[in-house]
C-alpha cells in the first residue's frame, strides 16, 4: 500500500489499528508500524493528523524496544542458565538438545 | 526441423554419458569402513560413559600407530590437525592413557584386533568390576593402586566418558585396515611435510542422543516435546531365567520345601556394539549350570516330588555386568515377597545359594593338564556352606577338579553381592548362607575380562562336531575318552565334571544319600552348547529348542553377543539359555499342538518345540522367565543418584558409520574463493565503467523516466 496515495484520515486510522494490534503481544507488528509511518510522523510537512500518527509511531516504536529488551534479556538467561535449571529447563525447551546437557 | 535435430543430439549425449555417470559423486570421494562395531554411550544415575562422535561425525587425519612414539608424536606434535589414530588391540593399553590424557589432538581411535598379535591384557572393563554395587567387606577399590584388584589390567573405559568415538575392526575385517594402511601409505608418511597437501582422512560417525546421566535422559525421553518427541536412551534390562527341580508350590499355607540356589550369569558386556562374546566370563558358568540341571533333572525325576522334602532352584541372571542387574532385581522381588512370581519364596526358604561365577579363565592356562582347580568364596563359613563344600570336594576330586575353600567378605564380583546388600540381615545371619565357586584366588585369571577378545580363543574351544543321536541322544563322557574323540584336557570334558559333580552333591542334599548310579553330564552337550554361545546360533540345539511356530529360516552364523541390551527389546541369549533348560531338562510328552496348549497343570509351563525331528514337540517344564529389570525403574520416584540399585540406561543412536576418503589440500578451495572475490570486483568495476560512459555507448539511449508513473512503479517494485 502506499501511503503517499491515501488521504490524511485514513493514515491515522490505519496507524492506530496497527498500534492497537500490536497491544495483542505482537511487538513486530509495533516495529512494522513505527518504521512505516516514521516519516509520516517526523519528515512529511506538518498536516492536522501528523500529532496523533506521531504519537502513535513513538508509543508502538516506544513498546517495540521495550519488548526486545525483555526478550533479549530472557534469551540471555535462559540460554545461560537452562542447564542448571534441570528439569525445568528441559520443559521449557521447545527443541530439547541432543547429545548434550 | 532444427529443434528435433537438438533433441535427437542431447539424447545422443545422455546415452553416452549415462555409463560413467552410474557412481555417484560422493562413492568416488568416499570409501566406506565395513565390518566395524563402535563404541556407545551408556549413562547411569550420575556419569556418562562411553563414546560420541559430534553430529556430523569425527574427521580426522588417519595416523597408523605401530608404537608408542607414533602416539607421543600424535599427541603432541602434530600439526595437521586432530588424528584418527588406527590401533592394533596389542598396543591398545599402552597408548589409551596417554590418548585419553590428551585429547586435544585426538579426533577418534580405529581399533584393529590381529590375530597374529594377541595382546596379553584386554579388558576394557575397570579394575574392580560393579564396585559401586559391591556387598559389605568389599576390598577392592579401583581408585587405588593397591594390586589387590580383581580385574588387574582393566582400562576401565566401559566405565569413564571417552571424548572421541571408538570403532573396532575385527579379525575378519582387516582388509578395511589394509584399505586405510595404504591411503596412510600413499598420503601422510611424509609426517614434516602434510602442511597444504592432500592428506588421507577418516570419518567416525557414532552420534549419541542422550547426556549427562539416567535422570535427565529419562526425563527427556519421557516429556513429549512438541517438535522432538525422541526417545534418547533406554534402560537396559532383559529376563532372568529359572527352572526348579520340582515345582514349586503355591499358596502361603503350603510348607515350602527348602530351596537350593543355583545360579550363574547369562551376560557379559564389551565396549563395542554387537560385540560381547564372554567365553570366559560367562558360557562357561552358564553352560556348565544347564548341563548340571539337564543331569540332575535325569538323575532324580519330577515324578519322585513327592518323595523329597528338598529342591533345586536353578537361576540364570541377565544384566550382571551392569551393577548386577537381574540379581539385584531377583534379591529385591525376594525381600518383598515376589520372586518366582507363581508361588513366590521368602529368603529363609532359601537355606543354601550357591553361584558359578566366573569359571571359564583357567581353562587356557590348564589346557596341558587334566586338573581344574577350582576356588570356594564365602563370606563366612555356616554350617550349610562347609557341609556342601566337603560334599562338592569329594565328588568334584574324583575328577581332577579341586575345591579351595576361601572364606572372606572380600568376594569376587558376583550376584552375591546383589543379595549380601539387599538381604544384609538374612546373609549376615546366616538365614541365607551363599558360596561362589571361581577358578581364581584373588586377581582374574581371564584377562579378557568383558572384552571383545574374550572368546572361543580364549578358553581353547575346539568344536568337535559330533552328531547328535535320535531324540536328543548325546554321546556320554566316557565312550567319547575311550574311543579318542575327546581327552581329559578338553574343556567340553572339563565342565562335563564340574556339572556332573555337582549334581551328585545337590543330590545328595535333596535324597540325603550319596549318588550311586551311572548318569553322568556329557561332554558331547558341552560341546553343543558352547557352539551354540560362542560360534553359532545356527546350531543344532538352538534349532531344537527354538518354537516348532518360528520361521524355519536359519539363523545367522554367528554367536549372539551376550550383552543385556535395552529391556524393551528382549535379546535371544535368555531365550536360548531358556529353551535349552526346558527342552533338556522337561518332560516331553506324546500330545499334538492343540493338547499341549490345553495343559494346565499348576506348576509347570508348557512349551510346544521344535524338537529334534523338528515334527514339533511339547515340552512340561518348571522354566519360566521373569524380568530381569533393575529396582530402580520400577520404584515410583526413585532417587536415581543414591547408587541404591543399578540405574544403567543406554543413549539412542541413528546411525554408525565410518569412512576413509583423501581430505583436499585446501590449494582448490583457496583458488576458487580467489576467482570468486577477483570476478565479483572485475563486475563492479565493469558496472561503474559502463554507467559512467553510458552516454558515449549507448548514444540513442531513451531519456531516463521522471513521470509519476514512473515513481509509482519504483515504490511498487521497492
Amino acid at each position: 500500500m502506499d501511503l503517499n496515495r491515501l488521504p490524511n484520515d485514513k493514515k491515522l486510522q490505519l496507524c492506530k489499528w496497527y498500534f492497537k494490534v500490536g497491544c495483542m503481544f505482537l511487538p513486530f507488528v509495533w516495529a512494522v508500524n513505527a518504521v512505516w509511518f516514521f516519516k509520516e510522523a517526523f519528515v512529511k510537512p506538518p498536516y492536522e493528523e501528523q500529532n496523533q500518527i506521531k504519537k502513535y509511531v513513538i508509543m508502538s516504536a516506544g513498546g517495540a524496544a521495550v519488548w526486545v529488551c525483555v526478550l533479549a534479556a530472557w534469551v540471555t538467561v535462559f540460554q545461560t542458565h537452562r542447564v542448571s535449571w534441570a528439569a525445568t529447563g528441559d520443559s521449557l525447551s521447545f527443541i530439547v538438545p541432543l547429545g548434550r546437557a | 526441423m532444427a529443434f528435433l535435430k537438438d533433441f535427437l543430439i542431447l539424447v545422443i549425449v545422455f546415452a553416452v554419458i549415462k555409463p560413467f555417470d552410474c557412481e555417484r559423486l560422493h562413492e568416488q570421494i568416499y570409501s566406506s569402513i565395513e565390518g566395524g562395531a563402535a563404541c556407545f554411550k551408556r549413562l547411569n544415575g550420575t556419569h556418562q560413559a562411553g563414546c560420541s562422535s559430534s553430529d556430523k561425525g569425527a574427521v580426522g587425519v588417519a595416523q597408523m600407530i605401530y608404537d608408542v612414539t607414533d602416539a607421543q608424536w600424535l599427541v603432541y606434535n602434530a600439526t595437521v590437525g586432530p588424528c584418527i589414530a588406527v590401533i592394533n588391540t596389542a598396543l591398545f593399553h599402552d597408548v589409551i592413557e596417554l590418548l585419553m590424557a590428551q585429547p586435544a589432538n585426538v579426533a577418534g581411535i580405529i581399533v584393529y584386533h590381529n590375530a597374529t598379535t594377541r595382546p596379553t591384557t584386554f579388558s576394557q572393563e575397570s579394575k574392580c568390576p560393579n564396585e559401586y554395587s559391591s556387598g559389605p567387606g568389599s576390598e577392592c577399590l579401583s581408585s587405588s593402586t593397591s594390586s589387590n584388584a580383581w580385574n588387574e589390567g582393566g582400562t576401565g573405559l566401559i566405565r569413564r566418558d571417552i571424548p572421541y568415538p571408538i570403532f573396532y575392526i575385527p579379525q575378519t575385517r582387516l582388509e578395511e585396515i589394509e584399505k586405510i594402511e595404504n591411503c596412510y601409505k600413499r598420503y601422510n608418511l611424509d609426517r614434516f611435510n602434510l602442511e597444504g597437501k592432500p592428506l588421507c582422512s577418516v570419518q567416525l560417525n557414532s552420534f549419541m542422543f542422550a547426556a549427562v546421566n539416567s535422570a535427565v535422559c529419562l526425563r527427556r525421553s519421557a516429556t513429549s516435546a512438541l517438535l522432538t518427541p525422541t526417545k534418547v536412551c533406554d534402560p537396559l534390562g532383559d529376563q532372568n531365567v529359572h527352572y526348579s527341580l520340582f515345582p514349586l508350590e503355591k499358596g502361603e499355607e503350603v510348607k515350602k520345601k527348602p530351596i537350593t540356589l543355583v545360579t550363574a550369569r547369562i551376560d557379559t558386556a564389551s565396549l563395542f556394539d554387537g560385540m560381547a562374546p564372554g567365553a570366559a566370563s560367562s558360557v562357561v558358568g552358564m553352560v556348565s549350570l544347564i548341563m548340571s540341571a539337564v543331569t540332575l533333572s535325569k538323575m532324580i525325576p519330577v515324578a519322585n516330588a513327592s518323595l523329597y522334602d528338598n529342591n533345586v532352584l536353578w537361576a540364570l541372571f541377565n544384566g550382571e555386568a551392569f551393577d548386577y542387574i537381574g540379581s539385584q532385581r531377583v534379591a529385591y522381588d525376594l525381600s518383598r515377597g515376589a520372586w518366582p512370581p507363581f508361588s513366590p519364596l521368602t529368603p529363609s526358604d532359601i537355606n543354601l545359594h550357591v553361584e558359578l561365577g566366573q569359571i571359564g579363565g583357567s581353562l587356557q592356562i590348564y589346557k596341558e593338564n587334566a586338573s581344574w582347580p577350582l576356588y570356594a568364596y564365602a563370606a563366612s563359613s555356616f554350617s550349610q556352606i562347609t557341609e556342601f563344600l566337603v560334599v562338592m570336594s569329594e565328588n568334584s576330586n574324583a575328577f581332577n577338579i579341586t575345591l579351595t575353600p576361601e572364606f572372606t567378605t572380600n568376594l569376587p564380583p558376583s550376584s552375591l553381592h546383589s543379595f549380601r546388600r539387599i538381604l544384609k540381615n538374612e546373609t549376615d545371619s546366616g538365614d541365607l548362607p551363599e558360596v561362589l565357586l571361581v577358578d581364581h584366588q584373588g586377581k582374574f585369571t581371564n584377562t579378557y575380562y568383558e572384552s571383545v577378545l574374550d572368546d572361543d580363543n580364549n578358553i581353547g574351544f575346539i568344536y568337535h562336531n559330533i552328531s547328535v543321536g535320535p531324540e536328543g541322544k548325546f554321546t556320554p563322557t566316557d565312550e567319547l575318552l575311550a574311543n579318542g574323540i575327546m581327552q581329559e584336557t578338553d574343556i567340553q570334558v572339563k565342565m562335563s565334571r564340574l556339572a556332573t559333580a555337582l549334581a551328585r552333591t545337590l543330590y545328595q542334599r535333596v535324597t540325603g544319600k550319596a549318588y550311586n548310579g551311572d548318569i553322568t553330564a556329557s561332554a558331547h552337550l558341552a560341546d553343543e552348547m558352547l557352539y551354540c554361545f560362542i560360534r553359532s546360533q545356527a546350531c543344532r540345539l538352538l534349532m531344537a529348542a527354538d518354537y516348532a511356530t518360528s520361521s524355519e529360516e536359519t539363523p545367522s552364523a554367528r554367536a549372539s553377543p551376550l550383552y543385556v541390551g535395552v529391556a524393551a527389546w528382549p535379546s535371544p541369549p535368555a531365550v536360548f539359555a531358556g529353551h535349552l533348560l526346558a527342552l533338556l531338562a522337561g518332560q516331553l510328552l506324546p500330545l499334538d499342538r492343540t493338547a499341549c496348549d490345553a495343559q494346565t497343570q499348576v506348576g509347570f509351563s508348557y512349551y510346544w518345540l521344535r524338537g529334534w525331528n523338528r515334527s514339533g514337540v511339547c515340552v512340561q517344564t518348571t522354566m519360566n522367565f521373569t524380568q530381569a529389570m533393575s529396582p530402580a525403574f520400577i520404584i515410583p520416584d526413585y532417587e536415581m543418584s543414591s547408587g541404591m540399585y543399578s540405574t544403567w540406561t543406554e543413549s539412542v543412536w541413528q546411525a554408525m558409520s565410518a569412512r576413509v576418503f583423501v581430505s583436499a589440500s585446501g590449494a582448490g578451495a583457496r583458488a576458487a574463493a580467489l576467482c570468486g572475490a577477483g570476478a565479483t570486483v572485475l563486475a563492479a568495476a565493469l558496472t561503474f565503467w559502463l554507467r559512467r560512459h553510458a552516454a558515449a555507448l549507448f548514444p540513442h539511449a531513451p531519456a531516463p523516466l521522471h513521470t509519476d508513473d514512473a515513481r509509482i512503479m519504483q515504490t511498487v517494485n521497492c
